[in-house]
């Protein structure tokens, strides 16, 4: 009897080690066999990248972004070289063929997933980065051709990077650092730099997005103060520097700092709206442009609710009732003062 | 290439063609289609119609919106509107309920028995049939269908006229705090007449996270069936505590706490759900204001009566039925020497005790998971059944209410109720799982089985841990 049960809880306990694919062994070496996958595909991410920004990958800057020893990367290295991804120029690295196609798909995927996170869900964006450097292993070029189809092949992740399509190449990221550009200049948030995470962090809950028109208001080696989208933000130059923008000649800074949103819009004054601003994305947004809050759409308010807030505007015929996250993010030109 | 010569493509270089088009398109597609629908629909709109005289809307309207969203009187009006609407359901719904359930219980009850016996019965088909099956459905029918049929028309009546959505509007901000839409504000209202009709009432909540918080919170309102209990609860053990004169003032208040504490727990659960579980799931909000019309009475009476009223409680009948079932057979099918109902109370006595309930009442939450409205009378049933007191009730297996209080309460006591089990009682009958109907509804609502046993299990877990909290600390003194 005694040894009946031994026996069994013998068997049991084996099973549940070295049971084919469910068991604790076969577990442990997929996620090994994972982890070793993430990291070889890491590495040619990382050399693809610094081809395309035009810096040369060493083995100290793959340690450093993997956060490996140094002996690791060399070993990850010479099992790329062996597997015909990579190869050595003198002391460059260069991307084989095959190496360039896999580095494409894992960048591709990270940022198709970025954007399906920004679209298609409600998950906050300071996780999107975190949950795309997973993801972007799993995805197989063929899952990431669906999903692609299934955003409407989009052109940009929500950081603003240009999503690489296969085959094809890493396109570098045009621009300069905010920090760069002179005061008093108008020019276009183009990329926010998702890495380091806290920094990211930062840019994020200060409401920064790719798409927000801004200019510098006064520059120093402290801190830098500019304006983006009807509000004044102030950084320190570490942060600014993850900020990339282009120039826009064809606005002046007097236009800028004039912008308005809906949620300034008092009671009794009539508006068109002229856009919603790139901050807001996703259901919110199709549902914003499902009511009618296109450019050239006539808004005014037509109450306050007693405690405050949701505000109820007449747009098109109806009222609807925004809270004011919402409302400020449609850009409106106030047009006179409607007499009551 | 010449442009005026025929060329003939080949496929790949329109798809060439087409990609290099589509690189060219700044911003995203899908908005400047919805603009230029937009624009297209206004031009011809503007060539098509005209708009004679003043375009805004009727000054009706526009003043009747002042006055129910002013800062002054916006929230008063709210709140005498919903104390009336209560008010009314309250008290006129016990006049047909005491009908109906002189009807059916006290006239037809004994009826089927002799109808039954006289067919030649055996004695426990009557009892499962009559006493368990009819008896159950009975009880939930006379309690259930009044309230409900006063109580939806109003609500839909208000609905119709447009004042509702002005509620969400007033209330928003207060749901917004804990991650939920104001148009939580309607679902909860229904709540408390109906859980499962507030559960279906939240498809007018279009954001995913927030209808789910709707979903799983809804239980929290203290519905139709639970407002009862927390009545008679609370005069027979609160009230009497104090002296005569106060004792309706504060078993009103008891109730009343309870009730608002259930709103409490919607906020709270609400903020915890949105910060934890809910983070990933789509949200978006907008509120639609329309234009007050006239609400169409009978139209109203007609479909609330139908889809709200009678759907609900064809519902409850379907789980009433084998409830009554099961309770007569627990009662009455013995193992040894004791019925199932025994040793099962006996089973859950420690746990019961140990959160400052009972046994019987666990048993009863158990057996009455189909409908709120036959707890006491399950509890009153066991309690017989367990102290063996001959001269109540009508037998194993047969629930009852008795007509006097204080009959109520000394049958409690020889339960060994408490003033503690009591308080429990109450917080228990808020705080526990939904009953089957709106399980079931909540299932077909969110399709998930997962959402289901979440908005099952949490209140349930909620409800152990406050009696056990309240248990400890009323122990300690």
């Amino acid at each position: 009897m005694k040894l009946w049960g031994i026996t069994l809880a013998g068997l049991i306990v084996s099973g549940a080690l070295v049971w084919p694919r469910c068991g604790v062994v076969a577990r442990w070496r997929r996620a090994r066999q994972l982890t070793e996958r993430s990291q070889r595909e890491d590495v040619l991410k990382h050399v693809l990248k610094c081809r395309a920004n035009g810096t040369q990958p060493t083995l100290e800057s793959i340690a450093g972004t993997l956060q490996i020893s140094t002996g690791q990367a060399a070993d990850v290295l010479q099992e790329l070289e062996s597997h015909g991804l990579l190869s050595y120029e003198g002391e460059a690295l260069l991307l084989k063929p095959a190496g360039l196609e896999m580095a494409l798909h894992i960048v591709r995927a990270h940022r198709l997933w970025e954007s399906y996170l920004a679209e298609q869900t409600g998950v906050s964006e300071a996780e999107w980065h975190r949950r795309a450097e997973r993801q972007e292993h799993l995805l197989t070029p063929r899952e990431a051709d669906a999903l692609a189809a299934q955003l409407g092949h989009p052109r940009y992740d929500p950081h603003g990077d240009i999503i690489p399509e296969t085959p094809g190449d890493l396109v570098a990221e045009k621009g300069q650092p905010l920090q760069a550009v002179p005061a008093n200049t108008p020019v276009l948030i183009t990329h926010i730099e998702d890495e380091p995470e806290t920094i990211y962090a930062q840019l994020c809950a200060q409401g920064l997005r790719p798409g927000m028109r801004a200019f510098v208001i006064e520059k120093s080696a402290q801190r830098i103060r500019f304006w983006a989208d009807g509000n004044e933000h102030v950084l320190a130059p570490v942060l600014a520097n993850n900020l990339t923008v282009t120039l826009l000649p064809e606005y002046k800074t007097e236009d800028l700092a004039e912008e308005e949103f809906l949620s300034g819009l008092r009671t009794g004054q009539r508006a068109k709206v002229l856009g919603l601003s790139p901050a807001c994305r996703g259901a919110e947004r199709r549902r914003l442009l499902d009511l009618g809050f296109v450019a050239g759409t006539a808004v005014e308010v037509e109450m306050v609710s007693p405690a405050g807030d949701p505000t109820a505007y007449r747009v098109r015929g109806t009222v609807i009732a925004l809270r004011r996250e919402q409302s400020g993010l449609i850009r409106i030109a106030t047009e006179e003062a409607v007499t009551a | 290439m010449n442009a005026n010569a025929p060329t003939v493509a080949s496929a790949d270089d329109i798809l060439q063609a087409a990609i290099r088009l589509r690189r060219e398109i700044s911003g995203d597609l899908h908005e400047h289609v919805v603009e230029a629908i937009y624009a297209d629909a206004a031009r011809i709109a503007d060539r098509a119609m005209t708009r004679p005289g003043e375009k805004s809307r009727p000054t009706f309207d526009r003043r009747l919106d002042r006055v129910l969203t002013s800062r002054v009187w916006g929230f008063p009006i709210m709140i005498a509107m919903f104390a009336l609407m209560f008010w009314i359901t309250i008290a006129g719904a016990n006049v047909p309920s005491g009908w109906l359930a002189n009807l059916l219980v006290d006239q037809l009850w004994p009826m089927l028995r002799t109808g039954a016996n006289g067919l030649g019965f055996p004695w426990w088909l009557t009892g499962f049939l009559v006493d368990g099956v009819y008896l159950a459905t009975a009880w939930v029918i006379s309690v259930m269908l009044p309230p409900m049929a006063i109580f939806f028309p109003m609500f839909t009546l208000l609905e119709d006229f447009g004042y509702l959505p002005r509620v969400a509007f007033n209330l928003d901000r207060l749901f917004k705090k804990s991650g939920a839409h104001g148009k939580q504000a309607m679902t909860t209202m229904m709540g408390f007449g109906c859980n499962a009709a507030g559960v279906v009432a939240t498809r007018i909540i279009d954001s995913p996270r927030e209808r789910l918080i709707a979903i799983v919170t809804n239980n929290f309102a203290l519905c139709n069936g639970r407002w009862p209990t927390q009545i008679l609860v609370a005069s027979l053990f609160l009230g009497s505590l104090v002296p005569a004169h106060l004792a309706g003032l504060v078993s009103a208040g008891a109730v009343v706490s309870v009730a608002l504490l259930g709103v409490f727990f919607t906020f709270l659960v609400a903020w915890a759900l949105s910060r934890t579980v809910l983070k990933g799931e789509v949200s978006s909000f907008s509120l639609e204001l329309p234009p007050y019309r006239p609400p169409q009475l009978w139209q109203t009476l007609y479909t609330s009566l139908i889809d709200r009223t009678m759907i609900v409680l064809w519902r409850a009948v379907v789980f009433a039925a084998p409830a009554g079932a099961v309770i007569w057979l627990s009662a009455n099918l013995k193992i040894g020497d004791l019925s199932v109902a025994q040793h099962l109370v006996h089973l859950l006595d420690p746990m019961g005790i140990f959160i400052g309930l009972n046994g019987v009442i666990l048993l009863a939450y158990v057996v009455a998971i189909p409908a709120n409205e036959i707890v006491v009378p399950t509890i009153l049933m066991l309690t017989v059944l367990m102290t063996g007191s001959a001269e109540v009730g009508h037998g194993a297996g047969v629930m009852f209410e008795l007509d006097s209080d204080a009959s109520t309460k000394s049958l409690l006591e020889a339960g060994g109720w408490t003033v503690l089990t009591a308080v429990n009682l109450m917080l228990f009958s808020l705080l526990h799982n939904p009953c089957s109907t709106t399980i079931y509804t909540i299932y077909k609502e969110t399709g998930s089985a997962r959402w289901t046993a979440l908005a099952t299990l949490l209140p349930i877990g909620l409800g152990f841990l406050v009696t056990f909290l309240v248990t400890f600390v009323w122990r300690l003194f």
